[in-house]
């Protein structure tokens, strides 16, 4: 992608609009489908091709780990959970309380088109124009990241490592069949 | 590309998302609708931090990332848990913590 990005090639356009309507129909197919099984494979193909959108941003790390984290560890998790409930809804949208939903879903789509409005709006300022250049050499590498990791970021990166290690213990706690002769004491 | 479209695609994924969670009664479908809001959230975050030349953006996408994977595994344990005892996962047939 380094070559490319000087202007906008053709290339790198058919790459972004591709990319862009993976992501958009993956997730639509995602929110809309009835089955839990096609929804969650629709949602597997909408983070590959986010990957590919963090990939055009020159985001390499944040890419490979997106397809790593999401397309794989939450995935499996989600597919798990889903062949021990696995149950295909009837009607998929909520009937009762739908004149509230739908009047919610109205009301932030209307907040969302005001901030595209926006951003259209603003798409000449410096942060929104397109970057020609890359602004450092390695920028958004695995060397430039884990630097920032455990330097600058150091105890928030523990902290992140801590709070997984407490959600898994949680998660273990939370979905064992509870025996009351143990006392739920002992893990 | 230019920045403004990375940050449409970013806004329709959140609608998106933010529909699924209102309109969807199936926890599991909420909860893949959560992910797919933090993915658009990281979306942003990369295309402000190539606009920026900042790297520290991609630092809070990873962290978001693995808040996105504690959130799943609480989640969906919590799912597994009410499943167990209720036999349903409807949102809406779940009333154990009102009032």
């Amino acid at each position: 992608m380094n070559l490319m990005l000087s202007a906008p090639s053709l290339l790198e356009k058919i790459a972004f609009w591709v990319l862009a309507g993976g992501v958009l129909g993956g997730a639509l197919i995602t929110v809309t489908r009835k089955s839990s099984v096609g929804a969650l494979m629709a949602l597997v193909a909408t983070f590959c091709a986010m990957a590919g959108l963090y990939a055009t941003l020159s985001a390499h790390f944040l890419a490979v780990l997106q397809i790593l984290v999401y397309a794989g560890a939450i995935m499996v998790l989600f597919i798990f959970a889903v062949m021990i409930m696995n149950r295909d809804e009837e009607n998929p949208i909520a009937l009762r309380g739908l004149f509230v939903r739908t009047a919610g879903v109205i009301a932030t789509g209307y907040i969302f088109y005001r901030a595209a409005w926006i951003v259209v709006h603003e798409r000449q300022t410096d942060v929104l124009a397109t970057s020609a250049t890359l602004p450092i050499p390695n920028y958004g590498n695995v060397a430039s990241i884990g630097r920032l990791l455990f330097t600058d970021f150091l105890f928030p990166f523990e902290a992140v490592s801590l709070l997984l290690l407490a959600a898994v213990v949680g998660g273990v706690l939370l979905s064992r069949p509870s025996r009351p002769a143990d006392g739920g004491g002992a893990v | 590309m230019p920045g403004y479209h990375y940050i449409l695609v970013s806004l329709a994924l959140f609608f998106i998302g933010t529909a699924g969670v209102l309109l969807r009664r199936n926890a599991i479908f909420v909860l893949m609708s959560l992910e797919l809001q933090l993915g658009a959230g990281s979306l942003a975050l990369l295309t402000f931090a190539r606009g920026l030349g900042d790297q520290r953006g991609h630092v809070v996408a990873f962290f978001l990332m693995a808040l996105a994977a504690a959130e799943a595994a609480v989640g969906l344990a919590v799912m597994v848990a009410v499943y167990r005892t209720r036999k349903q996962i409807d949102l809406d047939g779940i009333h154990e913590l009102r009032n």
